[in-house]
């Protein structure tokens, strides 16, 4: 019953956003071009340091390529389904229109995770798939079923940490307005996922690991398709993933209490 | 225009003001500037194993440190200020006012700089810490030069933001133009990567553009990339000339922009 | 009862800013604080059924009030029950039988047709479909709004705007109906169009409607009950005719020519004398007799009424103040 309401709040959500990009189609060749343009520049750097060695910290090109098609795969999905409807939500805050949110009988957090979607971000995931596929003719070899299905699991893990750390960057929009700010920080900081994060040492490998875990949006997910995970981590993935997405909800829930008792 | 002089020390201090009421989203902008740190990061990994086309660690570590307070002292967001008062219809309100609406943009960022100052001078300390200090250029005439440097690098900065901000008026969706400005930036202003280390080819098309002058020139210069004075000179006097025409190219484009403002009410 | 309001209070934290760049520097390492009351141990009851005008001036607390009896605030004491619930735990049974309206705040989607939010709100409120049909069917011929619903809303007018905005709060038919200036900017016959509709609505449905509204007009036409707050404290629960008339006895009176100049002034207060028409101010209880007077000279062109409900308001704050100099006027935070 639960389950049934909630599939078809999600399905009318997701109509309207469709419709709504329907009315603007001519950001359907924009978005494609702007896919096209960042896809080429996300390999720039790829190209300077591969041009000049053949592994880096352990990772051949092909790898670091398939590291990287995550990557876009990735922020395609951040693009196109999380940052919209967040920023959505620090819109409503500000505007007041957020009332209007809570007094539907429903779950906050859904409402709004579900309120706004970016359809043609999807071209973006489409070109990470393509790189991907390219990484891999480069290797000279394709990744097993059971490859496959672990890296689509970690991969699932790796978007639920992410969404995680987004809610709780939208929970500090209760306490202190025009902290859309933050969402560029956490942005900015996930570009370096589009790097092994191996790569990374020192201070760097710490932030990374423990403060935001960029390895296992992409790293992990990547390696589980390499075939170079062992069973230990990706466990450790899927605790690290439920851990953060419970700290979220309590964050968001303890945030949504300070708003209906401090706010006007 | 002595009126206008006489405005803009108020403006700058409202500016101050301004900066210090929203300093909680001025630190979290600053430290948006992540870029340099992910790729010095990156790239002392890198030359730690082996130097990198005769760039050591210690020059990666000076490069981004320098190119980080560079980007962060001399940066504004009044690209983003211009297009969203066009878009909210706000910009009216500078119409009216009798200066030009470039001296408020001017006191308004420039108010900032103070703060900016600050933020980036705990950067300045832990580089004095690392390998890097002894890459940094210590000759008076080098040193003059880099403030040169920066000062020019802060007057094209604000030059191509008011451009890429009056651009606003002629289209919807400026802030699209802004993303792909920054792609182009990044790659062409040895932001991303030292443009030394570039392929040929990129350098060739860098060479003739502005955005070196924005940072990868000052940087270099800062890091003893240019070790002999005149040519130091010869890389600011480039600068400021394309401060300059940048500047006035910002004045163009805004008196074109309002005209068609006015003509067709935003 | 529906609303049950005891001892209500509401009080925010609010930080001091202080002017000038010495001050915004110093307020780097001392911030200040102030407590706003923004609702002071008010306490009220209403029934099923009943239309409530909420009166007050500008940051007097009406619009706390209003959120926390929606659930949108935690009271900071006192006790507060809606349908039977306590508003804040904003349980889903609460907020299916309670809506509220923010003239200034919009819930449609802004580059959908109204409809797209109507088909949203029958999912997310679980409005059976076939009801929901009836239920629109209704307000669209209650409210006008045939050929409205499938525009985009931002090509909408105001006022369009609006109805479109009532017909989505009201869609999970609600029992009690929360209106913060719910006609706020529309003009003289789209607050008419919007008065009888609430008016109609609550017949219909016996619904309880608690109001707010800068416009008078639209308290005197809908409410026949008033609670005015000050300051955040309740200064006057009761029928709004008994209001007007211990707050301002006059009448005034109206017509037009054929009493002599030196006449009129004896009459009363003249408040206004402008195209042949004269009003003069006259105390109840000479009512009968400068009525008779002025019939037997200008015939028949002549009305009584009540003062208009803004001198109301206005003699009541001002009376208020100059009882209670100490409480300054409460604005709570944005």
């Amino acid at each position: 019953m639960r389950l049934g309401y909630y599939a078809r709040l999600f399905a009318v959500q997701a109509r309207a956003s469709l419709t709504t990009a329907m009315q603007y189609r001519a950001d359907f060749l924009v978005q494609g071009l702007t896919s096209l343009y960042w896809l080429g520049w996300n390999l720039v750097p790829l190209l300077v340091l591969y041009d000049d060695r053949a592994t880096v910290a352990g990772w051949s090109f092909g790898a670091a390529l398939v590291v990287m098609a995550h990557f876009v795969i990735v922020r395609g999905i951040l693009e196109g389904a999380i940052n919209p409807s967040l920023g959505a939500v620090v819109e409503q805050i500000r505007s007041g229109a957020f009332d209007y949110t809570l007094l539907r009988p429903a779950d906050a957090q859904f409402l709004v995770s579900t309120a706004r979607f970016a359809p043609w971000r999807a071209l973006d995931v489409l070109g990470g798939v393509g790189l991907l596929i390219y990484a891999f003719v480069r290797l000279g070899h394709a990744p097993s079923p059971a490859q496959l299905g672990a890296g689509l699991v970690l991969l699932g893990a790796g978007l639920a940490v992410m969404y995680g750390l987004w809610i709780m960057i939208v929970a500090t929009a209760f306490w202190v307005v025009r902290m859309d700010n933050l969402i560029y920080l956490l942005s900015s900081v996930f570009d370096a996922a589009r790097w092994p994060a191996s790569v990374f040492r020192g201070v760097w490998k710490v932030v990374f690991t423990f403060v935001i875990p960029l390895a296992l949006m992409t790293t992990f997910p990547a390696r589980a398709l390499l075939g170079t995970v062992t069973w230990q981590a990706g466990i450790g993935c899927l605790v690290g993933a439920l851990l953060v997405s419970i700290v979220a909800r309590l964050v968001w829930r303890l945030a949504l209490r300070s708003y209906t008792s401090a706010s006007s | 225009m002595m009126r206008a002089a006489r405005a803009l020390p108020t403006l700058i201090r409202v500016g101050m003001v301004e900066a210090i009421a929203y300093r909680a989203e001025m630190v979290v902008w600053l430290l948006t500037t992540t870029m340099p740190l992910v790729m010095l990061g990156l790239w002392t990994s890198v030359a730690d194993e082996a130097p990198f086309r005769a760039w050591a660690t210690r020059d990666f570590v000076a490069y981004y440190l320098v190119a980080l307070v560079v980007r962060n002292l001399t940066s504004n967001w009044v690209a983003w200020q211009i297009s969203e008062e066009i878009r909210t219809g706000a910009v009216s309100g500078r119409l009216l006012r009798p200066i030009h609406p470039f001296l408020g943009y001017l006191g308004t960022h420039l108010g900032a700089v103070p703060l900016r100052a600050i933020a980036v001078a705990p950067v300045i300390v832990i580089m004095m810490w690392t390998s890097a200090r002894g890459v940094l250029v210590t000759d008076a005439a080098h040193l003059a030069l880099v403030a040169a440097a920066i000062v020019g690098a802060w007057l094209l900065t604000f030059g191509v933001f008011l451009c890429l901000g009056a651009l606003g008026f002629f289209l919807d969706k400026a802030m699209g133009i802004i993303e792909v400005y920054f792609g182009v930036f990044a790659i062409m202003s040895g932001y991303l990567i030292p443009l030394a280390l570039l392929p040929g080819w990129v350098r060739a098309i860098a060479r003739v553009l502005p955005f070196r002058s924005m940072l990868g020139d000052p940087v270099a210069i800062a890091i003893g990339r240019v070790p002999d004075a005149g040519d130091a000179a010869r890389l600011v006097a480039l600068q400021w000339a394309w401060a300059i025409g940048l500047l006035a190219l910002a004045t163009w484009l805004w008196r074109t922009g309002v005209r068609r403002y006015e003509a067709f009410g935003g | 009862m529906t609303i049950e309001v005891a001892g209500l209070s509401k009080h925010f934290r609010v930080h001091r800013r202080p002017p000038g760049l010495a001050a915004a520097v110093r307020s780097l390492w001392r911030r200040r604080y102030d407590t706003v009351k923004a609702v002071d141990d008010v306490s009220f009851t209403i029934a099923r059924g009943e239309r409530v005008g909420f009166l007050g001036p500008n940051g007097a607390g009406k619009t706390t009030t209003m959120k926390v009896l929606s659930g949108l605030l935690h009271p900071t004491a006192g006790a507060v029950r809606v349908e039977g619930h306590q508003p804040f735990r904003r349980e889903p049974d609460f907020l299916r039988r309670i809506t509220l309206v923010m003239g200034q705040k919009q819930q449609l989607l802004w580059d959908l047709p109204p409809s797209e939010t109507y088909a949203l709100n029958r999912a997310v409120f679980g409005v059976d479909p076939a009801q929901a049909r009836q239920t629109i069917a209704e307000l669209t011929e209650l409210l006008g709004l045939a050929g409205l619903t499938d525009k985009p809303t931002r090509q909408l007018s105001l006022g369009e705007r609006m109805k479109c905005e009532l017909a989505a709060a009201l869609l999970h038919r609600p029992t009690t109906l929360f209106l913060d200036e719910p006609t706020i900017g529309l003009d003289v016959a789209m607050q008419v169009t919007i008065r009888d509709f609430i008016r109609d609505y609550n017949q219909r449905h016996d619904a309880t409607v608690l109001l707010t509204s800068h416009y008078m007009d639209d308290v005197v036409a809908l409410c026949p009950r008033v609670i005015v707050i000050d300051g955040g404290r309740l200064i006057h629960d009761g029928d709004l005719r008994a209001l007007v008339k211990t707050m301002l006895p006059d009448k005034l009176v109206s017509f037009t020519g054929g009493v002599p100049a030196e006449e009129v002034a004896r009459l009363g207060e003249v408040v206004k004398a402008e195209g042949g028409r004269t009003t003069v101010r006259v105390p109840e209880a000479r009512l009968r007799e400068v009525v008779s007077h002025v019939l037997d000279r200008a015939g028949a062109d002549l009305a009584v009424e009540d003062p208009p409900l803004e001198d109301v308001m206005r003699k009541l704050f001002k009376d208020k103040r100059a009882a209670a100099p100490a409480a300054p006027p409460a604005e709570p935070p944005p």
